[in-house]
């Protein structure tokens, strides 16, 4: 029955054109059988010798063309001719291509050949070869990079251009690409999903060696290949998670494709990161979309018309993201855009398909994910916190309120977060703890990335955190604590050193505290750091006025509850209080400077931090005497505030606290060591005289020079010129002391010269600044190291000035007022020989002139005897000058010369107070206001005998020990008669005025 | 024959097939030596044949042996020279169904693989006697396997090899039962109900030419087959004829949809109209149906035998008004030439009643067919087929049978037959497809046109 077919013309010519395309009739199936047994064989039927690799080769096309039933075997034959042609390829390579490209190249030819006929079946039929073809072409191209990647020449599977590059200058694994592009560019447009499937299976058995093809593909097709890879990674991601649930023993046995589309993916990113972001986020955003409006236009092959995979894209996503870092990076930062509102309302109507488990998974995951984002977590937390945060109160942001549920969900989350992180962050401490031996090791894998990104955005968490909004600080609350416990104490200190900079009242102070109350049980230190920590930031000039005004402001508050609580049992508070105020007070030297800051606010808290804060068991004294410095400055400063502003408003509170406050501050500096109570009244006391404070006290910046100041406007430029300083008569050269004395009343034919008096304050004012720079002063006399142990049987009773502290002040009055140490000595000469000494009296009393602050002064250090005595100089100089005047005048009466008359009384006063003067003469001064100068001078005459004959020693007085005072015995001096009689004589000329006064100048 | 198992389990898999093929032509010599009816290979072959050349898991625990392509293309070369050798037929057929016969269990998956290679193979190289027994295979399986394994003759000789539609073309020659058969499952798989299920170009090109070479062809199974009742349950149809007129009936309106799209697709390409095929091809087919009654005769069978099933004919007609149904919807948008096609399917259902029930292949009366096809749109051949020559002489204007919307809108179709037929007109002028002359002896009842 068989039918021999007319072959026997072509037979002929077939041998000689074996390869050409006109093979497809040409055999006979006789010689078809042949032709298939030599391929068995590997023999030539006809003539009996073995085929050559490339007869054999072409015996298998001949088949392909010819036998279907062959196209496998024939593929699987082709495999091992390509193999050869690889190996002999490498071989070449190995030995410099000089031995065997004979080989090679013989082989290339049919290699060309058999990629010619796929490539013409596959166009021909695309459906039918294709699949077959990329099956087998992707498989083989798998096996040949496995096998071969241990050769010398091959590169090592991590460089991926190099293995590129020696891949495809091979002609068979070249032509194997080309034919899988091609099938691939002909699938695409059916089934792409079973050619990426191909690529995926075969890059999972292969992984490192068949990266080169992925990632060649891969940049060929990008938008294809990463949806496509994508999809399929769904898929099977849907199907092995169906499978997961049903048999969990299958799990481990069939590694599912996500890993090797993690790995594709991550190859891609490389240089199409873009894509593949923008392709994740459509793959979230399309699965969110409700079917209903899904454009008709998308395949019904996709993966989103099933609901099943839309349902299990998000997970998809999220195990995705969990598996590469690189993704969920590409991914994450744009994902928190995304999530609208109405994103956010379709993505819960997705989830809540999802039973609970997957739920509690996906929660899981997502945390996980979270947690481990190296970057972007402040901008998933912030929205998850305003997702979270409850909408019904005040508009918590710009976000308009999400749905219940959706917030509910995030509620959720944000809690799951915080306890995973809990649980990460105290594991992670104890296995730290562990961990001393090898400590690089451990640190490594304990990294938690989200808080490490959040480590730098703690000054905006506590930010957030002091706002006080309902449930998000509560939640900002709990990770802030978690965060300084991860950070350790650097983070500690500085989460506490924002909220102190941050707070603005009581409750959001509480905060800080109540961190540090969870932090003190896993850290030590933590107050003392973070103040040290602040400190550091004031001196870097970091804060801005307002922060830093509320820090210290803060500060003060934190070492105040101190003492308001001390009656109560507030346990913690009040430990930190405490534990503030140490802390502080060792760094009292850096706050201070703080009180001199050009803004009023800033200075005023400092003060108010420096006053009530405790001060240091020790202190180097340049930080003491820093300190002193700036807080007399300071105290100088509210001052003049307080004069400036009024007593009005609030800054005229504030400066009035400062002013307060300033006092106490001296006052307690004072007493805290003798160094400090000296440094502060000498700088009180200088202060107090300084030309730019005198005015605050009533005094006249008295030019001692007297020139002419032409103009203020101008004078400060002419400081050069040689016009003014020879104006200045006087000035260039200093004759005081000298046999000459030389006066300079003005210029000849302008009269006087003009007095240049500032404006002069309210008197009001300047009294009130006067009390309280006596106040202060007593206070730092009275409550010196001497005596403070001594507390006053009478608390009205005021405390008595030390004489210490009195002499101190005492001494730097004449260092100011006098203008130079000669004739500086305590005992008082002749009064002839106070012509000797005009020049420098005269300054003297114009310093008295000047600065009524000083008879106050005076008086301070008259109660502080013996201190007087050191004044003797100053005291001299102004009587004689006194004495000048009294013989010089010729008034009818002394209260024709006030100031010459209050002086007189005031000194003599003094004196007696400071018992230079005995009862008797120190009561003269009642008496002149009543008297005629001359009187005056007679009485002043009888005073400076007095003292010259009983020189103003300190030695002369001794220590009273129920007085608590330093007192001077008049009857061991000598008679006080003979002084007296002057007295009497004046009382009985003027006994008609006088008589009331007699019984004051009885011995 | 079981106790060879253990000499054969330390074989290598293809040695191990080679022998098992060996003994199981000795075991079944001497089963038809004999004499013992009916031959019957036993259960114990059955599963050597399946452990060792088919591969199926025995149990769980046993690794698969699976062998390679090249030791697979050896197997089915042994097997093509062993059956090519073996000179008894009956030999010959018994072991081919040993090996192929479809046993119901997990077996039959490889073993279809390898029917498939093997038959395809065979048809390369041209072994008529496993064509035969694959003819012979194809008689007594169920259909659901023969469309398969005709299904991968298409595939590789249609679609996968180019130029390979010839050799396919040589088994018309080789053995012409195996073709019969060949058109029948063929046939049968297209049934042009979907757009996959349009049967290839080159396909439908071979059958026409075979058919037209020798209509007897599609007769060849039922003329070799004694006529027992013992059909096996929903095996493939004696002959093709059925499923060839539902090709041709609907052709019109299967390839007028797919026409589009591949006008859309590959506009330049010279793709051959299939049209004048099918319409060879109904020629042929009715011509065959005029072959009939004098084999019928001979057989003794006429009036007794239907060679075309009512209940074929019954799923044809609502097929067809299925497709008239969307096509009308079509219709709308496409307004010029839309009736032709429709029209055309119907006429060619009415020719092949018309002669089918002439020639006894149709055993009914027109009364059986009313009901049938009363669904169809109004069709002025099929009315005159169904009611008869004598009605439309005496009402020529006779309303439609059954309401039809297409009565409506195609009166120039009802009043002027003819120019609706200008698909047909052509038909002599395709050189590749002689006309042939109408046979003078069959009675026709009416002649339409003339």
């Amino acid at each position: 029955m068989s039918v021999v077919f007319d072959g026997s013309p072509l037979k002929a010519t077939q041998s000689s054109q074996s390869h050409t395309a006109q093979t497809q009739t040409g055999l006979s199936s006789q010689e078809l059988s042949q032709e298939i047994k030599s391929f068995i064989s590997g023999v030539d039927a006809a003539q009996g010798r073995k085929l050559s690799v490339r007869e054999h080769a072409r015996c298998a096309v001949r088949l392909l063309r010819s036998v279907p039933a062959c196209r496998e075997v024939v593929l699987e034959h082709l495999r091992g001719v390509y193999n050869e042609h690889v190996s002999a390829f490498l071989h070449s390579l190995e030995t410099d291509g000089s031995s065997s490209s004979g080989g090679s190249s013989n082989l290339e030819d049919i290699i060309q050949e058999v990629h010619g006929v796929l490539s013409e079946f596959i166009g021909l039929n695309p459906r039918a070869w294709a699949p077959l073809v990329s099956a087998w072409a992707v498989d083989l191209l798998g096996q040949l990079s496995s096998k071969h990647a241990e050769r010398r020449v091959a590169p090592h599977a991590s460089s991926l251009n190099e293995l590129l590059q020696l891949w495809m200058s091979c002609a068979a694994t070249r032509s194997l690409m080309e034919a899988y592009s091609q099938c691939l560019a002909a699938m695409l447009a059916w089934c792409p999903d079973a050619c990426v499937d191909a690529l995926l299976d075969t890059s999972v058995k292969h992984s490192p060696h068949f990266d080169w093809v992925v990632a060649h593909i891969g940049s060929a097709f990008p938008g294809t290949i990463i949806s496509r890879v994508l999809a399929c990674g769904l898929k099977d991601y849907c199907s092995h998670g169906a499978k997961d649930q049903g048999l969990l023993g299958d799990k481990g046995s069939r590694v599912p494709k996500i890993g090797s589309v993690v790995g594709i993916l991550g190859h891609l990113a490389a240089h199409h990161s873009e894509s593949i972001r923008k392709e994740l986020l459509r793959m979230f955003q399309e699965s969110l979309t409700p079917s209903a409006t899904l454009s008709s236009a998308s395949s019904s092959a996709s993966w989103e018309s099933s609901p099943q995979l839309r349902r299990a894209a998000v997970p998809f996503l999220l195990q995705l993201a969990a598996m590469s870092p690189n993704l969920f990076g590409a991914v994450s930062a744009e994902l928190v855009e995304l999530l609208r509102p109405p994103v956010l309302l379709q993505l819960q109507a997705l989830l809540q398909g999802l039973p609970r488990e997957e739920l509690d998974n996906l929660l899981g995951l997502a945390v996980h994910l979270i947690s481990q984002s190296p970057s972007g977590g402040a901008r998933v937390l912030r929205f998850l916190a305003d997702t979270a945060t409850p909408a019904s109160v005040i508009i918590s942001g710009p976000t308009p309120s999400p749905h219940e549920g959706v917030r509910e969900g995030c509620d959720r989350l944000l809690q799951t977060l915080l306890l995973h992180l809990h649980k990460l962050v105290f594991n992670r401490s104890d296995g730290a703890e562990v961990s001393l031996l090898n400590p690089s090791s451990s640190q490594t894998q304990r990294v938690i990335p989200f808080l490490e990104e959040l480590r730098s955005h703690v000054g905006q968490l506590c930010a957030e955190t002091l706002r006080l909004e309902r449930k998000r600080h509560l939640w900002l609350h709990q990770l802030l604590c978690l965060l300084s416990v991860y950070g350790g104490p650097s983070v500690a200190t500085e989460t506490l050193c924002q909220l102190l900079t941050q707070a603005r009242n009581p409750e959001e102070l509480a905060l800080a505290w109540q961190l540090h109350t969870t932090l003190s049980s896993c850290m030590v230190g933590l107050i003392p750091a973070a103040v040290a920590h602040c400190v550091a930031q004031i001196h870097t000039h970091t804060l801005g006025p307002r922060q830093l005004r509320q820090l210290l402001l803060n500060l003060a508050a934190a070492i105040q509850s101190r003492d308001e609580e001390k009656g109560g049992a507030a346990g913690a508070q009040s430990s930190m209080a405490v534990q503030v105020g140490s802390a502080v007070s060792g760094h009292l030297h850096d706050f201070c400077s703080l009180l001199l800051h050009g803004d009023t606010a800033v200075s005023h808290a400092a003060v108010r931090l420096l006053s009530c804060s405790p001060l240091p068991r020790t202190s180097p004294p340049a930080h003491l005497l820093l300190l002193s410095r700036a807080a007399v400055t300071h105290f100088f400063l509210v001052l003049r505030r307080r004069g400036e502003t009024g007593n009005v408003g609030r800054d005229g509170g504030q400066a009035a606290e400062s002013v307060s406050c300033s006092v106490l501050l001296l006052s307690r500096l004072a007493a805290y060591s003798p160094l400090t109570l000296k440094a502060i009244l000498q700088q009180l006391v200088e202060g107090a005289l300084h030309r730019g404070n005198a005015h605050l006290f009533g005094g006249q910046i008295a030019d001692m020079s007297g020139a002419p100041i032409s103009s203020p406007s101008v004078s400060p430029d002419l400081g050069a010129s040689l016009l003014d300083i020879n104006c200045r008569f006087g000035t260039t050269v200093n004759f005081s002391g000298s046999i000459w004395s030389v006066f300079h009343g003005g210029v000849i034919g302008k009269g006087l010269k003009v007095r240049t008096d500032a404006q002069l304050l309210d008197p009001s004012v300047v009294t009130q600044n006067i009390q309280t720079l006596l106040a202060v002063i007593v206070q730092c006399c009275s409550s010196s190291g001497l005596n403070a142990s001594r507390s006053p049987s009478d608390p009205d009773d005021p405390l008595p000035i030390n004489a210490e502290a009195a002499k101190v002040v005492a001494v730097t009055l004449v260092e100011n007022v006098c203008p130079d140490v000669a004739n500086g000595e305590l005992s008082w000469p002749p009064e002839e020989h106070a012509r000797t000494t005009v020049e420098r009296d005269i300054h003297i009393r114009r310093c008295f002139e000047a600065h009524p602050v000083l008879f106050p002064l005076l008086q301070v250090v008259a109660a502080g005897r013996p201190a007087l005595c050191y004044c003797s100089a100053a005291l001299r100089g102004l009587l004689a000058t006194l004495l000048a005047h009294w013989e010089a005048s010729r008034e009818a009466a002394a209260t024709d010369s006030p100031w010459h008359l209050q002086a007189s009384c005031l000194l003599v006063c003094c004196m007696g107070e400071g018992q230079l003067l005995p009862p008797v003469l120190a009561n003269v001064h009642e008496a002149f206001h009543l008297l005629t100068p001359f009187e005056v001078r007679l009485l002043l005459l009888a005073v400076w005998e007095y003292v010259r004959g009983n020189a103003p020693l300190p030695q002369k007085f001794a220590f009273s020990s129920e007085k608590g005072l330093f007192c001077r015995d008049f009857s061991r001096d000598g008679d006080v008669a003979r002084y007296v009689a002057p007295i009497h004589s004046v009382l009985h000329k003027n006994i008609d005025r006088l008589g009331h006064l007699c019984w004051r100048f009885q011995l | 024959m079981g106790d060879i198992r253990q000499s054969l389990l330390p074989r290598d898999v293809l040695s191990a097939a080679k022998e098992l093929l060996y003994h199981l032509d000795i075991y079944i010599c001497n089963l038809v030596q004999s004499g013992r009816q009916p031959p019957q290979v036993d259960a114990k072959t059955l599963e050597l044949v399946e452990e060792f050349i088919l591969h199926a898991p025995k149990d769980r625990n046993a690794p698969a042996r699976k062998m390679s392509a090249l030791q697979e293309l050896q197997l089915l070369e042994i097997m093509c020279s062993c059956f090519q050798e073996q000179s008894r037929d009956t030999v010959r057929q018994l072991m081919f169904s040993a090996l192929f016969h479809i046993q119901g269990n997990q077996a039959d998956e490889s073993r279809m693989v390898l029917l498939g290679k093997l038959v395809s193979m065979a048809v390369a190289v041209g072994r008529v006697p496993i064509l035969e027994c694959a003819a012979t295979w194809l008689q007594r399986t169920h259909r659901v396997y023969c469309v398969r394994l005709a299904q991968v003759l298409v595939d590789d000789y249609c679609s996968m090899v180019p130029g390979s539609v010839p050799t396919l073309q040589n088994i018309h020659s080789m053995s012409p039962r195996f073709c019969c058969q060949f058109i029948t499952a063929v046939s049968t798989l297209y049934d042009l109900s979907s757009e996959e299920l349009v049967p290839p170009l080159e396909l439908l090109q071979m059958i026409v030419s075979w058919i037209q070479e020798d209509p007897r062809l599609v007769l060849i199974t039922f003329l070799n087959t004694p006529l027992s009742g013992s059909q096996p349950i929903s095996s493939l149809d004696v002959t093709p004829l059925g499923s060839l007129v539902r090709w041709c009936v609907k052709a019109p309106l299967a390839y007028r949809n797919e026409k589009k799209q591949v006008l859309a697709n590959r506009s330049a390409d010279s793709e051959p109209d299939p049209r004048p095929l099918f319409s060879a091809l109904h020629l042929s087919v009715l011509q065959v149906f005029m072959l009939l009654p004098n084999v019928l005769n001979e057989k003794g069978l006429f009036g007794r035998l239907a060679l075309l099933q009512m209940e074929s004919v019954a799923a044809l007609t609502s097929d067809l008004s299925r497709l008239l149904d969307q096509a009308d919807k079509h219709a709308h948008t496409s307004a010029a030439g839309a009736q032709v096609p429709p029209q055309l399917a119907l006429d060619r259902l009415a020719q092949a009643l018309q002669v089918a029930m002439a020639s006894g292949a149709l055993l009914c009366s027109r009364e059986d067919l009313r009901p049938i096809c009363s669904r169809l749109p109004h069709n002025n051949l099929l009315q005159l087929v169904l009611s008869g020559p004598v009605m439309y002489y005496n009402n020529i204007h006779t309303p439609p049978l059954a309401y039809s919307p297409h009565a409506a809108h195609s009166p120039i179709a009802s009043h002027a037959p003819l120019p609706t037929r200008s698909p047909h007109t052509p038909l002599t002028s395709h050189a590749q497809y002689p006309a042939q002359p109408f046979m003078s002896g069959m009675p026709f009842a009416f002649r339409p046109g003339h």
